[in-house]
């Protein structure tokens, strides 16, 4: 894990009993938390009477420490021996270890969701609606009488947050070839993640 | 149902009993080729020559010939109507029979691409699928997380469309599960009640 020397030192003052009582660390710990989960979250966090007497330039720079750590943390997968160790080298005593870690217990599946969120993709479907009609005549062309489907995808973009959907007629025929060949696509997957 | 032939269709169509019936065939060759593939006005000239006409009135024959058939082909009249609908040409029974045999031997043909007209939507064409599995990306390591990567092919007047997608396991399920159901209610009582009453 590479972390740079203002985010080691902003995490390490957290563990001076002397910058951060008990319950200043613990505010603080939760306000890091907070910052990156909640979606509502803003500089408010840091709002607390509890914390009104801690400068603010430090509180800000511990916060941010504190916050890029358990980034980081998340995106390593890392388990409770990496943190501890972490920790103690930090010089956390034995009781902000422990409140640590319970904290990102808490939060590591949010943590892990929102990571895996992030990043490029091809565009996403996530639904599909469909409409059946029954084709009586065109200006072209009288006297037709077949079904007809048309499909339309819901599909979103990663980057872009669109949402563009992809519609495209088809017959019976290509209906069927599409659905088969669908459910050839989940029966592999279905015996691909049978290990 | 008659074809009703305005009087400068028929105008153009009265060529055709002027010359033999080999022409005549090959008049009609030339009409469902050129409603394949686009008109050719070279072939106007060629023909023109061979026969001794102006170039305009073998087009307006043929022309002529184009929109007998397309007419039919698009109204999908039956034998007896197209029968009694060129009488009124006053054309001899030869070439009836002629014109007859050349309607039904293309018709199928002709209400094909007359389909291929109507406003277009993009259509299904082929669909191919991949599994992938991803096992990191820049902000999260030690992944398992399958996905299904499709290449949509899809047709649009005349042109192909490709569509790369993705999609997960759950969606992909639903996908099918929704789409079935669309393939089963052809079947059900309603819609086959509707397709036995339009005819």
């Amino acid at each position: 894990m590479e972390l740079s020397e203002s985010v080691q030192k902003g995490f390490q003052r957290l563990a001076d009993p002397g910058s951060f009582d008990s319950n200043a660390f613990t505010l603080l710990l939760r306000a890091a938390f907070q910052s990156l989960l909640d979606a509502q979250a803003d500089e408010a966090v840091l709002d607390h009477p509890d914390l009104k007497h801690i400068d603010p330039v430090v509180l800000k720079h511990c916060h941010t420490a504190a916050a890029t750590y358990i980034l980081e943390a998340g995106k390593q997968r890392a388990d409770k021996s990496t943190l501890s160790t972490y920790l103690e080298d930090c010089k956390f005593d034995r009781e902000r270890i422990e409140l640590f870690c319970t904290e990102y217990q808490n939060n590591k599946d949010s943590l892990e969701i929102l990571l895996g969120s992030i990043g490029r993709s091809l565009p996403h479907i996530t639904d599909v609606s469909w409409r059946l009609e029954y084709q009586i005549k065109t200006s072209q062309l009288h006297k037709m009488y077949r079904p007809a489907y048309l499909v339309t995808l819901n599909v979103e973009n990663t980057d872009s947050q669109s949402h563009p959907e992809i519609s495209f007629s088809c017959n019976m025929e290509q209906l069927q070839d599409l659905v088969g060949k669908l459910k050839d696509a989940s029966k592999s997957l279905e015996r691909a993640t049978q290990f | 149902m008659l074809l009703d032939l305005s009087e400068e269709h028929k105008e153009h169509l009265a060529f055709l009993p002027r010359v033999n019936s080999s022409v005549v065939a090959e008049f009609g060759r030339i009409a469902v080729e050129f409603l394949r593939r686009g008109a050719n006005p070279k072939i106007y000239e060629g023909a023109a020559r061979k026969l001794n006409v102006s170039s305009e009135t073998v087009q307006h024959g043929v022309e002529g010939l184009i929109y007998l058939l397309t007419e039919s082909s698009k109204l999908m009249i039956s034998e007896l109507d197209f029968q009694d609908s060129v009488f009124v040409l006053g054309f001899s029974e030869e070439l009836n029979k002629l014109l007859l045999q050349f309607y039904l031997d293309n018709r199928k043909e002709i209400r094909t691409i007359l389909s291929e007209l109507a406003p277009d939507l993009p259509s299904y064409h082929s669909l191919e699928w991949r599994l992938d599995v991803q096992l990191a990306s820049r902000s999260l390591r030690q992944q398992i997380k399958p996905s299904v990567t499709i290449k949509l092919h899809l047709n649009q007047n005349g042109d192909r469309n490709t569509k790369v997608l993705q999609t997960d396991p759950a969606t992909l399920m639903h996908l099918v599960q929704q789409l079935e159901q669309a393939l089963e209610e052809m079947k059900t009582n309603h819609c086959r009640r509707v397709v036995r009453s339009i005819k």
